[in-house]
């Protein structure tokens, strides 16, 4: 199934706004759940079994947890520790799963295009297309130069924490640097930043199911305004 | 340099995507530790700015044209608004953007005053993420209760950051911000300048 890009944009926004507003009764966390089970759903439909099964059973046990086990009342390292973790867990992962979901099936000529409908200015469309490329190649080139740390025996600097972030940060930003020179040379071949307005070569249309799911995100979260706001 | 065009072309977007996620990477990279302790979120005013000091210093070479800042501020909030931190702080994080923007541009981007005194006015979007519990306080208590979070959480949380310490916060976030670009400006000029980079 393909959705088109603005609906994903919609889900993105939808999803961090009710995870925004904490949930508080049980049908608020009805809702919140159900939310959080789409992106998992489309992340089936796309045939990423594993990731989708990983996001389940991380929320899953967080919220069981979250929900069972850890009350107001906890106290102690144990359960402030593991509340720290289903915090997290809970809190952010609705938004992550759904923003994992959107950078891994949304093509960059796709995000583009759309941008280009929506109006946004280039700057900011190109700086977040980036953004959006960017982070699993810097988890990629950080996990190399950690490699290469250890394999030289600098483990964690020599237990100095100013030495460690060094050893890790200037390596890291040289080779974002120069990534960013052969990205921009790449780009700019292909036509970035020239005068003329740039066509695309993807033709973006909302179909039946774009329609069905906006309409269903939009009362989602009306109905999650009401019950928390209003009832 | 000088005859080159003031306005950002396609390369700087790259350059300040590219940046925006490093930022955002190591804020996010520190940012869990807060949910350890309360003090932490807290004392993010001072670890942030330092950690981050060195690719911004790295940043404010590489571009050095009006509307990089600004970009990037935009990008946070926008960031900051899918990682769930709450809208009531986008905006405040895209003025610090602007004037921060507008200082360094003062000193055409070049001086080193200015771009201290520019990097310590950025940090202050890290401010901004504490206004909803400053401005909501009441509900933020109970949403972070119900939510979840343990009452011994919340107290600390309160006890840390409320309208009497906001002020102290802000001046640290802001002198931590200065020290961080002199320190990163440092380590630049060690790494960056030698390896010819800069």
């Amino acid at each position: 199934m393909r959705l088109d890009p603005r609906t994903k944009l919609f889900m993105v926004f939808v999803v961090s706004l009710i995870a925004m507003m904490s949930a508080t009764t049980p049908v608020l966390w009805v809702i919140r759940i159900i939310i959080t089970l789409i992106p998992i759903v489309l992340l089936i439909l796309e045939k990423k079994y594993s990731s989708a099964l990983r996001f389940f059973l991380a929320y899953g046990i967080a919220l069981v947890l979250l929900l069972f086990f850890i009350s107001e009342n906890s106290e102690g390292i144990i359960a402030s520790l593991l509340i720290g973790y289903c915090g997290i867990v809970v809190q952010f992962m609705p938004a992550l799963i759904t923003a994992w979901y959107v950078i891994r099936t949304t093509k960059i000529g796709e995000f583009m295009s759309c941008m280009q409908k929506m109006h946004i200015p280039d700057g900011i469309a190109v700086s977040l297309a980036v953004v959006m490329r960017f982070f699993p190649t810097i988890k990629e080139e950080y996990s190399s130069i950690n490699d290469a740390m250890r394999m030289r025996g600098v483990m964690l600097g020599g237990g100095n924490v100013l030495r460690m972030f060094e050893f890790r940060m200037i390596p890291l930003l040289f080779s974002c640097v120069n990534i960013g020179e052969e990205l921009s040379a790449a780009a700019i071949t292909r036509g970035l930043g020239g005068e003329t307005k740039r066509s695309s070569l993807i033709e973006l249309k909302l179909g039946l199911a774009d329609y069905l799911l906006m309409a269903f995100l939009t009362a989602a979260t009306v109905i999650f305004v009401m019950y928390k706001y209003f009832l | 340099m000088e005859n080159k065009s003031k306005k950002l072309k396609a390369k700087d977007f790259i350059t300040i995507g590219i940046f925006t996620a490093i930022l955002f990477a190591v804020e996010f990279a520190l940012g869990m530790l807060g949910y350890i302790h309360p003090f932490i979120v807290a004392s993010y005013v001072i670890i942030l700015p330092l950690a981050s000091g060195i690719p911004m210093m790295l940043f404010y070479t590489k571009v050095e044209k009006f509307g990089m800042i600004t970009i990037v501020s935009v990008l946070l909030a926008i960031i900051m608004f899918v990682g769930g931190m709450g809208y009531l702080g986008a905006p405040l994080i895209i003025i610090s953007g602007l004037v921060a923007d507008f200082i360094a541009k003062s000193g055409n981007y070049k001086s080193f005053k200015k771009t201290v005194l520019s990097f310590g006015v950025f940090n202050l979007w890290i401010c901004s993420n504490y206004f909803p519990i400053l401005v909501t306080a009441e509900s933020y208590r109970k949403d972070l209760i119900d939510g979840g979070f343990s009452a011994e959480y919340a107290n600390n949380l309160f006890a840390a950051i409320n309208v009497k310490t906001i002020g102290i916060l802000v001046v640290l976030c802001f002198v931590f911000g200065c020290i961080g670009a002199v320190i990163g400006k440092a380590v630049v000029k060690k790494h960056f300048e030698k390896a010819g980079i800069v």
